[in-house]
């Protein structure tokens, strides 16, 4: 994949900026283009060229259709290099976050549905019971990317999945780390409330 | 001593012996791991790229939890929990109003600040005080180890002071010569390992780890060390399908740092679980006379 030559668009320039640096909490303006967190990226060869640098400057550009579409937005591995290098403090990394959760609100299709489904997964699990249960968690992830595989009609893909995700459980049953308990925290009640409350304390 | 322990979902499942090796040499140095009650799941890596709000108050929780009960140092074996609380208590340090919201639902409030530690800082303090040296009755001879931390001991999506150097961190490296043992110097310390990508993006992960094992060979070095457990279920779980990918010969153990130490101070590999890898481990360990 290749990005097309970014087109500078003063009508959504401001205010994409805008709700990328209030939401990410980075100063995308401090961006010199040095393209130092470029050269640190562990997955710069799976981006389709798509750069930290080069986001940043999609969202200065306001090229909003680009910023929320790439691939380096689901190919992060939130490892936190590119901002640790940055000599303007811009982490990147919280960057993508933000964006993945925008592209969500804007409806867009994943680029990789998997990340997508897994972090829901995941969180959805902490949340739900208090703590993650491997077992139900990696259920409630496997469920969603079958569906989406069925609405793709990509059969052989749910095939090799499973396959893959029985041969490592067999593995970690085998080795005693598998574990069937099941582990909850009573105070979730209070997580609960307070993501209830999301509105009122973003408002 | 007592401390506050914080040790997060999967040491009490996938990861339990990392758990079991944690209280039990902690123990032997004198450090008393207070499990905090009803903690919960501080919300990992997958919370950020959720929700911003949970990814401060799922930590934020426990901070509450371990204050009210005392404590004035929490240790938290898992880097990502780790990272994560460390991270929240600096988020709400820095806006009050969001403290304020928090802490209205919180029947344990979050006050003032304790301190997050990883394991390494505490091990370390027993290093110093000599008190982790005091334990040890035999030398790892023979083991050539390269220490892997991984990401989420030293780098942060959020400026926090952390004790060790953030490009080539010493922590392990000190703790092993204590051991005996001198680490193998290499590139690919603070490498990611792709944590989740394993699970969801395969073909990314296996490359990464691929790369990270590539340069541990090259070095000759005979094993891993780590803190994280992510690294080490990753590096350790996926092995046989990067080397066999990738054309790599050898196959590594990947030891916790609670491993060896648990060697050294004469514990048995049954105590320790150091069977429960999936890349044989305890082979090497005999070879080298060291069980």
């Amino acid at each position: 994949m290749t990005a097309s030559a970014l087109e500078f668009k003063p009508e959504s320039a401001n205010s994409l900026m805008k709700e990328v640096m209030e939401r990410s909490g980075q100063n995308l303006t401090a961006c010199y283009q040095c393209r130092r967190c470029a050269a640190g990226c562990p997955v710069g060869e799976e981006t389709g060229f798509v750069t930290p640098d080069l986001l940043i400057r999609m969202v200065a550009f306001g090229d909003r259709e680009q910023a929320l579409n790439n691939q380096l937005v689901w190919k992060c591995v939130s490892c936190y290099t590119c901002g640790t290098r940055c000599p303007n403090d811009i982490q990147t990394a919280r960057i993508t976050e933000t964006i993945k959760k925008m592209s969500k609100e804007a409806h867009l299709e994943a680029l990789n549905h998997k990340v997508a489904h897994f972090h829901k997964s995941f969180t959805d699990a902490g949340l739900g019971r208090g703590r993650v249960n491997e077992m139900a968690f990696m259920t409630f992830y496997e469920i969603k990317n079958t569906i989406t595989e069925i609405k793709k009609l990509n059969f052989n893909n749910i095939y090799k999945e499973l396959k893959q995700q029985s041969k490592l459980g067999l593995s970690l049953h085998k080795l005693k780390r598998m574990h069937f308990g099941f582990q909850s925290a009573k105070g979730r009640k209070e997580l609960k409330r307070l993501y209830k409350m999301q509105d009122k304390i973003r408002g | 001593m007592d401390i506050a322990y914080y040790p997060g979902c999967s040491l009490h499942a996938s990861s339990l012996l990392y758990d079991v090796q944690s209280r039990r040499i902690f123990n032997e140095i004198g450090i008393y791991l207070k499990e905090i009650e009803d903690w919960n799941c501080c919300g990992a890596i997958s919370a950020g790229k959720v929700d911003d709000l949970l990814a401060v108050a799922m930590p934020a929780r426990n901070l509450g939890i371990a204050e009210s009960a005392g404590f004035s140092e929490m240790m938290i074996p898992c880097s990502a929990c780790y990272s994560r609380t460390l991270v929240a208590q600096k988020a709400l340090d820095e806006a009050p109003a969001l403290k304020e919201n928090i802490n209205a639902e919180l029947s344990k409030k979050i006050r003032g600040k304790i301190k997050v530690s990883s394991i390494l800082e505490v091990l370390l303090t027993a290093v110093v005080s000599g008190d982790l040296a005091e334990k040890i009755t035999k030398k790892l001879k023979g083991l050539k180890p390269v220490c892997y931390y991984g990401c989420l001991l030293t780098r942060f999506p959020q400026t926090v002071s952390v004790p060790d150097d953030v490009e080539n961190p010493q922590g392990m490296e000190k703790i092993l010569k204590v051991l005996g043992v001198n680490a193998i110097d290499w590139s690919y310390k603070t490498d990611c390992c792709g944590a989740s990508a394993a699970i969801n993006d395969e073909e990314t992960g296996l490359k990464l780890m691929a790369s990270i094992m590539g340069d541990a060979v090259a070095r000759e070095a005979n094993c891993f060390v780590t803190t994280c457990h992510m690294c080490q279920m990753n590096m350790d779980a996926y092995q046989e399908r990067f080397c066999k990918k990738y054309d790599i010969p050898q196959r590594l153990p990947v030891y916790f740092i609670t491993e060896l130490i648990g060697v050294a101070m004469g514990l048995s590999p049954g105590e320790l679980q150091i069977d429960r890898h999936f890349v044989e481990s305890t082979r090497l360990l005999k070879e080298l006379n060291l069980v």
